[in-house]
């Protein structure tokens, strides 16, 4: 059977199935989410934490003004310097010396040793005094090393391609945590910030900003140290954001690492699934057109299949359609010597009335209808067994009741049957070039007899002019060829594959002989039978047309 | 005394055509519509000559099992397929089933009588001597028109009617081609072309049972059949 022309869009189960599976994306994009919020809420944490440190340290500090008393002593790389783009002065201010006993040092041992105890390893501690004086640092922003791949327990094998080849993958699209980056003067000195400002105004305050090279985000807790109500100092605690990218990175490679594998593994599924189904409905759809031939018929049967699901229900009720719908063709087939075999009883009921009829004395004008009745019945009988011979010639080609096949010299049975049609058709002339030797082919003669009949009956119904009726046999290396080829109106291209069906005539109705559409039907039906195949083509100077019967040789003559 | 035939139909137009050309001619008729009826009469009282259809109202195949029932009955009773089927395959049950003969029911009724004529003398002939002008020899071939009989190098050749007419046909004028339709006008019998083939490939067959060299039946393709001369 044809297939649909018209296929717009030609996408499989499986395509379409993939398609589907696009609304899954939206799930990283919700796990992205998801981080982002994550994310938020460790900075807040983070945030909170380093207040509270800064508060921590500062109440350790609180109310002993004593700390304060030191003066620095104004040594270059204590001294506050203020950023080249900072409204203050860029001059390094140079802080006069505070009253009280004079220290050695800005630094005091004692503060050193308080913030020490509270440093955490990945923060930095400052104290700065009113004058932003550096009075103590403790801890360094760099060198904290995420854990992160180190925290679970991969099997090796997952954890080497984590390690060489998931983590790559992501570091190339999210931002990594880094200690490589700068800080003004190397982080030795202190910025002043809005977030001291802050705190020298006696307010906590929290701040975040970029280092200088964007590499990383520091966030800065400054707290004032108060003593009685007057702020004496701060304490600034500063952190980068490291751990917590480092955090949302962990968060997103696992996440995204888990959709990832789900997805793969959810597509991979699906596709095998879809392309079982697509596999089943296309052996059905393929047992379904090889089930039924060109003509329309039932050729063969689709196995029902046992599978419970709806294409199993489909294959299923393609079988029982298929079955009926051969049961239909054969009623259909059976129809027309059914008819037949319907109307002969009629057919004998005048008959025989018309032959008693003539038994009786009748006036001569009464004879003269009953001879024309008799006329009309000849014709009736004789449509009749037309009408029969298809349907007879496929039941016993069917049953296999012609009899064994037999070995036989096409040669031999063509140059009789030309004879035969010479005598029979005076008024034209046939001309037979047959090729010298037997040509042997394996068979039943009077079948192709039979066909040749047909054959040269159509040809010689078509054929106009003087030209004569041809009828060759040429042999090829494994097969025979039978043409016919006659003068006259050329075939409609359309035509030419519905000739050999059943009940398809060309002819106009031109009274004579009933044409029923069968000749060339029982032609095709006797080539089938010896394994060869008919076709009919306009003659290459289109002023008539030749159709070759191709059969087999014998086997042993290949 | 007349003879007695008993028709065996369904199609009571038929039936009473038949009955009524029969008649004409002299015979004592007896009719039936189904298989059990026919069955109960012709069992008590045999018939001379049965004509029986095949299909008998909703018996398909009544015909068939009412022939092997009166077979059994008479192994010599006269029996004629009478049918609108006229396959192969009907035919050759047919006439397995021990039926003299076989026509379909485009058979025109002068003859269906002609073939009952025959049938009957046949059956009178068999015994008494063979007058000579009856008698046709070809060869190894007899045929005894009169009696309806064939003889092949003695043995009887068992043929039925239809086969008997095709035969002689031939016979009669060796190297002659016959085509189909002599073949039909001779044996009185209106069939296709196939069906003239499976008769020619049943006389073949019953002649090579009798003698395996038997090759006097020629297909001359495209035209007809011929008998090839052989001498004795």
């Amino acid at each position: 059977m044809k297939k649909a022309p018209t296929r717009r869009l030609a996408l499989g189960i499986r395509a379409q199935l993939l398609l589907v599976l696009t609304v899954f994306l939206a799930i990283p994009w919700l796990g992205y989410e998801y981080v982002r919020e994550l994310e938020r809420f460790l900075r807040d944490a983070q945030e909170r934490t380093l207040a509270g440190t800064a508060q921590a340290v500062a109440t350790a500090l609180h109310d002993r003004p004593r700390l304060f008393e030191v003066a620095p002593t104004g040594g270059q790389a204590l001294v506050t310097e203020r950023g080249p783009n900072e409204v203050a002065p860029t001059v390094p201010s140079v802080v006069p010396p505070p009253p009280g006993p004079a220290a050695a040092s800005a630094r005091v041992p004692d503060i050193e040793q308080i913030i020490q105890g509270l440093s955490r390893t990945s923060a930095r501690i400052w104290v700065v005094n009113r004058d932003l004086d550096v009075l103590a640092r403790a801890g360094s922003l760099k060198g904290v090393r995420s854990a992160a791949s180190a925290d679970v327990a991969l099997p090796r094998v997952w954890a080497w391609i984590d390690r060489e080849w998931v983590h790559p993958l992501y570091a190339l699209f999210l931002q990594q945590p880094t200690d490589d980056f700068s800080e003004e003067q190397g982080g030795r000195i202190l910025l002043p910030a809005r977030e001291i400002d802050g705190a020298l105004a006696g307010i906590l305050t929290v701040e975040r900003r970029p280092t200088p090279d964007g590499k990383a985000v520091i966030v800065s807790a400054a707290h004032p140290i108060w003593v009685g109500d007057q702020v004496r100092g701060a304490v600034i605690v500063e952190e980068t954001t490291n751990a917590v990218l480092a955090e949302r990175n962990r968060a997103f490679e696992r996440l995204f690492t888990i959709v990832l594998a789900a997805l793969l593994i959810g597509s991979l599924a699906l596709t095998i699934f879809a392309s079982r189904l697509s596999s089943r409905i296309r052996r059905l759809r393929d047992e379904a057109e090889a089930a039924i031939d060109e003509q329309g018929r039932v050729r063969g049967d689709v196995v029902p299949s046992g599978a419970g699901d709806e294409i199993g229900d489909l294959s299923r009720s393609f079988a029982s359609v298929l079955t009926r719908l051969a049961q239909y063709a054969g009623h259909q087939q059976n129809m027309a010597s059914r008819l037949s075999h319907e109307l002969r009883t009629p057919v004998a009921v005048v008959r025989s009335s018309l032959d008693n009829l003539r038994a009786t004395p009748l006036p001569d004008e009464a004879r003269v209808y009953i001879d024309r009745a008799q006329h009309g019945l000849n014709r009736l009988t004789h449509i009749l067994t037309r009408m029969t011979e298809a349907t007879r010639l496929e039941q016993s080609l069917g049953r296999g009741s012609v009899g064994e096949r037999e070995r036989f010299d096409l040669v031999a049975v063509v140059a009789g049957c030309v004879d035969g049609y010479r005598a029979a058709y005076p008024a034209k002339s046939i001309t037979l070039r047959v090729p010298d030797g037997e040509v042997r082919v394996d068979g039943a003669p009077e079948l192709v007899a039979q066909m040749l009949d047909k054959l040269v009956a159509n040809a010689i119904e078509f054929a106009t002019g003087d030209a004569p009726v041809v009828v060759s046999v040429e042999r090829g290396d494994d097969q025979v060829r039978i043409s016919v080829d006659n003068e006259g109106p050329a075939l409609p291209d359309a035509m030419s594959a519905q000739l050999f069906d059943s009940m398809v005539s060309m002819r106009s109705d031109q009274g004579g002989e009933p044409h029923l559409g069968l000749g060339l039907y029982i032609v095709r039906l006797i080539a089938e039978f010896h394994g060869g195949r008919v076709a009919a083509r306009n003659r290459d100077d289109g002023r008539g047309v030749v159709v070759t019967v191709t059969l087999p040789l014998a086997e042993a003559d290949r | 005394m007349s003879r007695r035939i008993a028709i065996v139909e369904d199609e009571p137009a038929i039936r009473a055509n038949y009955a009524d050309a029969l008649k004409r001619h002299g015979y004592e008729v007896a009719t039936y519509a189904d298989r059990r009826g026919a069955l109960a009469a012709l069992s008590t009282r045999l018939p001379d000559l049965a004509l029986i259809d095949i299909g008998l109202a909703d018996d398909i195949d009544g015909g068939f099992a009412l022939c092997r029932e009166l077979r059994a009955l008479s192994a010599s009773l006269p029996i004629i397929f009478l049918s609108a089927r006229d396959s192969d395959f009907d035919i050759v049950a047919g006439l397995r089933l021990g039926a003299d003969d076989y026509v379909t029911k485009d058979v025109s009724l002068p003859h269906l009588v002609a073939r009952i004529a025959a049938l009957f003398r046949r059956g009178d002939l068999l015994s008494a001597p063979p007058s000579v002008e009856d008698v046709t020899e070809r060869g190894p071939l007899r045929v005894d028109v009169k009696r309806l009989t064939a003889y092949w190098r003695e043995h009887r050749v068992d043929l039925t009617l239809t086969e008997f007419w095709m035969v002689h046909t031939l016979a009669k004028y060796p190297g002659h081609v016959k085509d189909r339709d002599a073949l039909m006008r001779d044996a009185n019998i209106v069939v296709d072309d196939s069906t003239i083939t499976s008769h020619i490939k049943r006389i073949r067959r019953k002649f090579l049972a009798v003698d395996p060299a038997f090759d006097c039946i020629a297909t001359v393709y495209g035209m007809g059949y011929r008998w090839n001369a052989k001498d004795a």
